[in-house]
């Protein structure tokens, strides 16, 4: 077995060229010839090591290849012999493209396998491998969170443990009854002082104070001061709960729920202490403007739909489309406003006095609302509003649509990523449980199969032994936590 | 189609020849090699021992393992020791990836592959399905999900239609009759006539009851209130008169009246006609003027309930069925949608209240007030009765414009994916129905005996049910499973035959007899082949047709297989039954034909149930070609022979018969062949001369050869080709497996479950069981049902007739044959002529 490749070196430096020299590689059962010439053009991936080493000593072989067949001279890999004929293009062609139907993740494990770096991959195929990249990533992403909330840091003190479970019940609905029946209770205050700030500007249910000022009915004030007493409650437990005092103020659910509260504080003071700083009328109009504000809590229901927070998704990745949105509503605004501004102006009763009064015309018609408060009366000008009703629909609906993909994206893939996520976890959980199991049970394993064959080993080799997770884990893998991380699951899964 | 036979003729050579090899042979050919050769369906691939290592409790992972000939024989098809060369009877295409799994550690799925049918395979090489990885995991689930959904669906609509299915009570049939002209408007002429009268009042009545409202048709009664117009009333109680009549009827043949008055398309016909005879009621009940106010508002209240008849149209028009159904199942797009609309309205409605309260008479008096204002300009209809005025308020105005387009425009994307995959779907059932229905009329009329699709569909739908009730308390005997797996409720494909097969209990019992039910007499097998492919000089003609009736005939396979008890596969089975009508008109000769062409579909379907358990899923493997024909030879055999006996006029007699079936159950005490029942219904009566033809009955070749078979033969000319002289067969049959084919298909997926949810060794006695299922299924006009409890009251008729050196005969090559399984099936009923 020493012999042959020594004795084939002599031959290689005789004939001065390696070009001579042909390997054979047997690709989990199916063999090819191949030329070191060309094996050589790539010389860092492992096929081009190979034919530099091919002369060497069988024991360096061995880190090359699975096997080696002396009498043949035939080098056996196990790999796949399929995704093996798409890697060989990249010796005759320069360039690979990936086997139709494979998952590009696998063949990107053969790819690394051959020592292929990934540029080689051909452009029209990359797409397809970002695309599951992406995937996979947004997956990984979702597994980690969910890894840190089952994090249960026994080391925690009770004041840190006391804070995880006020975290959890009041951000996690899902954890516990407590924890749902919070989110429920919440969500109720949260329409009914939505409702409550609705009804409260109806004049009949308003009442006249001191001043003859209408005011607000008293129970409904009453109802609203207790509304905002739970969100105050809320706001306040969240934070002391949270663990990231900072991160949790800038976050946009956070500065929402704060905006709901804070007018109301605002007011109070402005009324108790505001009197005896400024006018009386300066103060109503601080606390009008102030009242506005309350609208925020509407916002406050995004936190109970995932709907909501699907759209606000979608809308925040799709903030180039948008202002391509408005930028088209604004050109045509400004062009058919001022074409139905001097079309009009024949008229004598015209209804569009200026440009910027024609604005709000160009708005409604564009957006095909079209309130008939002002419109066009002459030919010129009817004809121009048909013409600006036409550009308006193709303004609003070119844009559109990929916000519209985006959201539809978005929205199935919520349901896909969730699943997704619980079954990497219970991937990762098993292969954990097995790498414990394993271990004794490979030992005796190997043994008994030193013997039986020879081999060298057992279990998955080097490359594919980080493999106790799955690709998924790996952008993980980076973390320090490694093992703790991967205990808590083993942990919950035990249990 | 070359790459198994080729492999099937290189290891025939070895398995026809010798004895099984001894432990020492397997185990120092295991040792000597660091890597093996799988071949799986004819692709060949080769991997290092140690590579299957990793995964020591796969079906891969226990080949090592195996010390001894049977439990080889268990885990792969077929080996070689010689070539270090292991054979399995699988897809190829799905084992790359398994292999992979191997390989890397890594389970990917090819993105070509059938969800179900990857999960199979899976299954079969004992690998469980969570260590699929991400990547292809979602695409997996979703699909599989997709499947289980339309399979579920399917099953629900046969259930419906066997709901349909009248009692036997006296008036059935009119009953039926009626039924079936009330509902179902593509039966006959009267019916779509019926239908469209129906149509032309409902639109009658809507023009009516419009009409009804006009100022100038209105009369004045002596209260001064308008009322209806006379003729218009006229018209108006004759088109409720109608409706009533329908639904009464209906309701009359209806066989389920529960069902009926639950049915929400007949919920709208009462809704559409109940308020008029309320009207009725109240107005001639309370004639007195005190009350006449308050029932005037009733009245009217009532009067608007009409306008539910426009609904009826529904009962005639699958759109706006479709309708119905994407917005029930898309509701929560719809809620969505209006929680979207909620929320813009609210937001904006506020702003501009609070932009516009200070102008003179604004009409934005309170944010209720300006609701309506947001959701007509959010909608875009923009009617202008309320508009804003200040600057400010017009901004607002015109965000709410955008903001109403945009948040209108996104979920509605997702209800219309969902209203055109279910308007597809319906379209495809429709489609489905009619066929089902063309076929029934086909075999009213006589032009196919029978092949009960509807029965053979509602017991695949039912055994999906049990599949599907059983997945839950399904033991996780898969050998990588987790103890707790996710999934495992979703998963409806149930534990395979290979899983069971795998199994070494399941085999033992067979095992005790002759070494496994698998290995037959291969060599006769290739005999006989050989022979017949003398005899047939067109296989290719029939391999289509082959494939065609395969599906079809799972079914039956399935009701069989489902008959023996797991328990007793020696026992049970042990008496061959044939069950035959005598024969003795031409006529019965060529429903006999007719049978026949039935027939020879069973030893193939009997083979491929036991052979290729998967092969049925896989009716495009190369494989599965060649050995549709192969078997399509031998089953022309026994139908043969079945005639012969049947020839003479005074014969049927019961020797020749009790001989034949105790040749079959010297056959079927290897595998548990049973449930075939002689129905001697003349033969009995005739004199016993069965003596000198029980020759000719048995040798199949001859009965070929002799003249009276020949004569019978082109009696039977209808039925699809199988041998040269039978040539001028017609497409009759033909035609009906053409079209029917495409249903098989859809059925297809269910009976795979079932298929495997029986041993091989249960199918196989299925598969031989089920031609003399057929014939007494068909010609007796009884059900498959009746005939089982027969048969398995008449299980100790013909007590294992043995004879030993045929029964030795069976065993003594029973592991040499390297031939694909699927001849072994049919080689048992094939034996039987020899």
């Amino acid at each position: 077995m020493r012999e042959l490749p020594r004795v084939r070196y002599a031959d290689c430096n005789s004939s001065e060229a390696s070009e001579e020299t042909v390997i054979a590689v047997n690709i989990g059962g199916v063999k090819h010839v191949l030329y070191g010439d060309m094996l050589n053009r790539y010389s860092e991936t492992r096929l081009g090591q190979l034919a530099d080493r091919a002369t060497d000593c069988a024991q360096d072989l061995s880190a090359l290849c699975d096997d080696y067949d002396s009498s043949k001279r035939e080098f056996y890999f196990d790999r796949d012999p399929e995704a093996f004929r798409c890697i060989m293009e990249l010796y005759y062609c320069g360039e690979i493209h990936m086997k139709r139907g494979i998952c590009p993740m696998c063949f990107m494990r053969e790819m690394d396998f051959w020592g292929i770096d990934a540029e080689y991959l051909d452009e029209c195929c990359t797409s397809s491998l970002h695309e599951v990249e992406t995937e996979l990533a947004e997956i990984a992403e979702k597994v980690k969170t969910i890894l840190d909330d089952l994090e249960g840091d026994a080391t925690a003190n009770r004041v840190q443990r006391c804070q995880v479970f006020l975290w959890k019940l009041m951000e996690k609905p899902e954890s516990s009854l407590a924890a749902r029946v919070i989110a429920i209770v919440s969500f109720v205050f949260v329409l009914l002082s939505s409702v409550v700030m609705c009804v409260g500007t109806i004049p009949e249910l308003q009442v006249q104070n001191a001043d003859g000022h209408l005011v607000e009915h008293p129970t409904l004030e009453c109802i609203e001061t207790a509304c905002i007493i739970w969100f105050t409650v809320e706001y306040v437990l969240r934070f002391i709960s949270s663990s990231n005092k900072v991160h949790f103020m800038f976050s946009f659910m956070n500065i929402v729920d704060f905006l709901a509260i804070m007018p109301f504080y605002v007011v109070l003071i402005l009324t108790h202490l505001g009197t005896a700083m400024m006018e009386l009328a300066n103060v109503q109009q601080a606390v009008q403007a102030l009242r506005i504000m309350r609208i925020a809590r509407i916002f406050k229901l995004a936190r109970h739909s995932s709907g909501i927070q699907t759209l606000t998704y979608a809308l925040k990745s799709s903030l180039k489309e948008l202002g391509l949105l408005l930028m088209y509503m604004g050109v045509g605004i400004f062009l058919f406003s001022a074409l139905g501004y001097t079309m009009e102006q024949s008229h004598p009763e015209t209804m569009f006095t200026s440009i910027p009064q024609s604005f709000w015309w160009a708005i409604i018609t564009m957006t095909t609302v079209g309130y008939g408060d002002i419109y066009p009366k002459t030919t010129l000008g009817r004809c121009n509003a048909a013409v600006s009703f036409l550009c308006g629909v193709i303004a609003i609906a070119l844009p559109i649509h990929p916000i519209i993909n985006n959201f539809v994206i978005f929205y199935s893939k919520q349901r896909v990523l969730e699943t997704a996520a619980k079954h990497e976890i219970e991937l990762m959980a098993l292969r954990a449980k097995e790498e414990v199991q394993g271990s004794p049970d490979d030992g005796k394993m190997a043994a008994q199969r030193t013997r039986a064959s020879g081999g060298n080993s057992s279990g998955w080799d080097s490359a594919a032994v980080n493999a106790s997770h799955s690709d998924t884990y790996i952008p993980l893998l980076g973390d320090t936590a490694k093992g703790s991380k991967r205990q808590p699951v083993h942990k919950c899964k035990d249990s | 189609m070359d790459k198994p036979s080729a492999g099937m003729s290189k290891v025939g050579s070895r398995s026809t020849a010798s004895l099984p090899p001894e432990p020492a042979d397997i185990i120092r050919s295991m040792s000597c090699y660091r890597r093996v050769k799988l071949n799986v369906g004819g692709l060949p691939h080769e991997v290092l021992w140690r590579t299957l290592d990793r995964l020591p409790r796969t079906r891969l992972g226990k080949l090592r393992d195996c010390k001894t000939h049977e439990a080889l024989m268990d885990i792969c098809d077929d080996y070689n020791l010689d070539d270090n060369e292991y054979f399995f009877d699988r897809h190829p295409g799905a084992f790359t990836s398994i292999l992979n799994f191997y390989r890397t550690g890594k389970l990917h799925m090819m993105e070509e592959m059938c969800a179900l049918s990857f999960s199979q395979e899976l299954d079969y090489w004992g690998v469980d399905e969570i260590y699929l990885e991400s990547c292809c995991q979602a695409r997996y689930h979703q699909k599989k999900e997709q499947m289980n959904e339309e399979l579920k669906r399917e099953a629900d609509t046969l259930k419906d239609r066997e709901g349909e299915e009248f009692d036997n009570t006296c008036c059935s049939e009119k009953k039926k009759k009626l039924w079936d002209l009330l509902e179902k408007p593509g039966s006959s002429v009267a019916a779509k006539i019926l239908a469209i009268i129906s149509i032309l009042f409902i639109v009658l009545s809507t023009i009516a009851l419009s009409l009804n409202t006009l100022p100038e048709l209105q009369d004045t009664d002596e209260f001064g209130q308008t009322t209806d117009n006379p003729q218009l009333a006229h018209v108006e109680a004759v088109c409720i008169a109608w409706f009533t009549m329908e639904y009464i009827l209906r309701f009359l043949s209806s066989p389920n009246k529960w069902k009926f008055f639950k049915g929400p398309l007949n919920v709208i016909d009462l809704l559409a006609i109940l308020p008029y005879y309320v009207t009725i009621f109240l107005t001639e009940s309370n004639k007195s003027v005190l009350q006449f106010q308050n029932v005037r508002r009733v009245v009217q209240i009532f009067r608007i309930m009409r306008i539910l008849r426009i609904l009826k149209l529904a009962r005639h028009s699958t759109g706006l069925q479709s309708l119905g159904f994407t917005l029930r199942r898309s509701y929560n797009e719809l809620g969505l949608l209006i929680l979207f609309l909620a929320m813009g309205i609210m937001i904006f409605s506020s702003l501009v209240f609070f932009a516009e309260k200070d102008e003179d008479d604004t009409k934005f008096k309170s944010i209720p007030a300006s609701f309506w204002w947001a959701t007509i300009t959010m909608t875009t209809v923009g009617y202008g009765d309320i508009y804003p005025k200040t600057l400010l308020g017009k901004i607002v105005g015109g965000l709410c414009c955008i903001a109403g387009v945009l948040v209108i425009a996104l979920p509605i994307p997702i209800i219309v994916n969902n209203f055109s995959e279910f308007y597809k779907e319906q379209k495809r059932q429709e489609k489905a129905i009619k066929r089902r229905e063309a076929l029934e009329r086909a075999k009213r009329n006589g032009s196919i005996v029978s092949m009960n699709v509807r029965e053979a569909f509602s017991r695949g739908a039912e055994l999906l049910d049990v599949v599907v009730m059983d997945k839950g308390e399904r033991t996780q005997d898969n050998h990588l499973s987790p103890s707790r797996w996710k999934w495992s409720s979703k998963r409806a494909t149930s534990e395979t035959s290979s899983n069971r097969s795998f199994n070494p209990d399941q085999g033992s019992p067979n095992k005790a007899t002759a070494s496994s039910p698998q290995r037959l007499n291969a060599q006769k097998l290739e005999e006989m082949y050989n022979q017949m492919a003398k005899t047939q000089s067109q296989p290719n003609l029939n391999t289509k047709d082959r494939c065609t009736s395969r599906a079809g005939h799972r079914k039956d396979e399935i009701e069989l297989g489902a008959l023996p008890g797991p328990g007793d596969p020696l026992n049970g089975g042990r008496e061959g039954v044939v069950d035959m009508k005598s024969l003795s008109s031409i006529d019965s000769y060529i429903s006999c034909a007719t049978d026949f062409q039935e027939n020879p579909r069973f030893p193939y379907s009997s083979a491929g149930g036991l052979s290729f358990p998967e092969s049925s899923r896989f009716s495009h493997s190369p494989g599965s070609g060649l050995s549709g024909r192969v078997r399509a030879n031998p089953s022309l055999q026994p139908t043969m022979e079945h005639e012969t006996m049947l020839t003479p006029p005074c014969s049927g007699a019961k020797p020749p018969n009790t001989e034949d079936l105790r040749q079959q159950s010297l056959l079927g005490n290897a595998h548990k062949m049973h449930s075939v029942r002689v129905n001697h219904r003349n033969c009995g009566e005739t004199s016993p001369l069965g003596g000198p033809r029980s020759d000719s009955s048995i040798l199949s070749d001859h009965s070929i050869l002799s003249p009276e078979v020949s004569v019978y033969t082109t009696a039977s000319s209808r039925t699809p080709p199988k041998t040269p002289e039978k040539k001028g067969s017609t497409g009759a049959v033909f035609t009906f497996h053409d079209a029917s084919i495409s249903k098989y298909i859809d059925a297809d997926t269910d009976d795979e479950e079932h298929l495997r949810e029986s041993g091989p060794s249960d199918r196989l006695l299925g598969g031989l069981s089920s031609k003399s299922r057929l014939t007494s299924a068909y010609q007796g006009g009884t059900n498959h049902l009746e005939a089982a409890q027969r048969l398995l009251g008449q299980n100790c008729l013909f007590p294992l007739g043995s004879s030993p050196g045929n029964a030795y005969e069976n065993h003594v090559a029973s592991e040499n044959s390297r031939r694909p399984k699927g001849d072994r099936g049919y080689s048992s009923s094939f034996d039987k002529g020899l």
